[in-house]
């Protein structure tokens, strides 16, 4: 796996909707920028070679970096792909919806539930949102949130960027009723 | 340098409520990045860039060009350098690691850049976060007014001998959903080292250079 860079962004709001949010809340993201393995090969019918050499690393880099990067515990999470112009959206795909990928993550969050993702291709600075949700009850309302990155000089179109996000806590300012009060 | 270094983050301290109250700050966005390889090769000396971009009321929104900038600058400014450099110095790994800075404000529609300048330009932004950083040079910066989501290309240069080429570099920085257009977007940012692959030379390498020696190529 040839990776180019690794950017981490952490938001901290203190302030929603005219009023403080006290602790802040705070979302982190960690991204490769990582060479697409499948590039100029044509239309590669089997994708599992490059799933097997490559999306247990991402995740193994991934993982421990985003809850470092948080600095506190995982209450929420998702993940990306972000496939330069000369890939496929398949190619992103192959190495986020992967046990071999996702597993780092569940385990380092002490996670239970399926990842919500974005996979998307665009040039070089495209915006992409991660969806996030609960770790352990993707049916929790108040942990349904966003994050919006993007990475200034990549996917190059030979590129991917693979991104995980963690949330330690829900929206700022959460104040729906619950999925049960409406079943 | 082992890729879990570049990716290690010092503890952050939270930002206590009474100060995000006191300056009106709405959010703090950092952003790090890290060249793990460039052209195919890894730098020689890996180097690690940070932007820090806080959001906060613009203290002089709605007010006539004949404000009085000064006492806002006063007792905003000195809480964002500090705030700021810590910030830095957390994800970059101390103030000895810290090579070059440099500085930025987006200001929101409804505010003037002078506004943004009177937060990033004077002594009680510019001198302290020199200070924190232990820096001397003039800390060199960008500003625009605009909209929620543009993003700022911030320079950054040596912090203690702005004219090392080697050193020359830019940190893209941008919120999301700020500014508001009441609301400034303030950026610091830092780098550990050069560019990945500096070649270019320096004053001390230049040959001298003037009309009349590249003739050729100018006629």
């Amino acid at each position: 796996m040839n990776v180019r860079k690794i950017v981490t962004v952490v938001e901290e709001i203190l302030e929603e909707g005219g009023r403080p949010v006290s602790p802040s809340a705070r979302v982190a993201v960690v991204a490769a920028v990582i060479d697409n393995p499948w590039v100029g090969q044509g239309f590669v019918e089997d994708l599992a070679p490059g799933i097997e050499a490559h999306a247990s690393d991402i995740g193994a880099l991934l993982a421990p970096a985003v809850v470092d990067a948080l600095g506190d515990k995982v209450e929420a999470y998702g993940k990306a792909a972000i496939v330069g112009l000369d890939g496929e959206i398949e190619h992103g795909s192959a190495l986020i919806h992967t046990l071999k990928f996702g597993d780092h993550f569940r385990n380092a969050a002490h996670a239970t539930t399926l990842l919500p993702a974005v996979e998307k291709r665009g040039p070089a600075g495209v915006t992409f949102d991660i969806p996030l949700k609960h770790i352990t009850d993707a049916t929790i309302r108040s942990h349904h949130q966003t994050v919006e990155v993007r990475v200034a000089d990549a996917p190059h179109p030979g590129e991917i960027v693979i991104a995980l996000a963690a949330a330690a806590q829900g929206r700022p300012q959460q104040r729906l009723a619950s999925l049960s009060t409406e079943q | 340098m082992p890729l879990a270094l570049l990716l290690s983050c010092g503890m952050q301290e939270p930002i206590a409520a009474s100060i995000a109250a006191d300056i009106g700050l709405r959010k703090l966005v950092l952003y790090r990045e890290a060249v793990v390889s460039e052209g195919g090769s890894r730098p020689p000396v890996p180097a690690r860039q940070a932007s820090v971009a806080v959001v906060i009321r613009n203290p002089w929104f709605g007010t006539a060009p004949s404000t009085d900038l000064a006492a806002e600058s006063r007792r905003v400014a000195p809480v964002l350098a500090r705030l700021m450099t810590d910030r830095l110095q957390d994800a970059l790994g101390g103030v000895d690691a810290i090579e070059a800075f440099g500085k930025g404000a987006i200001v929101g529609t409804g505010g003037e850049i002078e506004h943004g300048g009177a937060l990033i330009h004077t002594p009680y932004f510019g001198n302290l976060v020199r200070e924190f950083l232990d820096g001397e040079s003039i800390i060199c910066f960008a500003d625009a007014r605009a909209v929620a989501g543009e993003p700022l290309v911030v320079p950054l240069w040596h912090k203690t001998a702005a004219a090392t080429r080697s050193h020359y570099q830019t940190v893209s920085a941008r919120v999301p959903d700020g500014p508001r257009p009441d609301e400034i977007v303030v950026v610091a940012a830092a780098s550990t080292g050069p560019r990945p692959h500096p070649r270019i030379g320096d004053r001390l390498t230049d040959p001298i250079v003037t009309s009349s020696n590249v003739e050729v190529v100018l006629s």
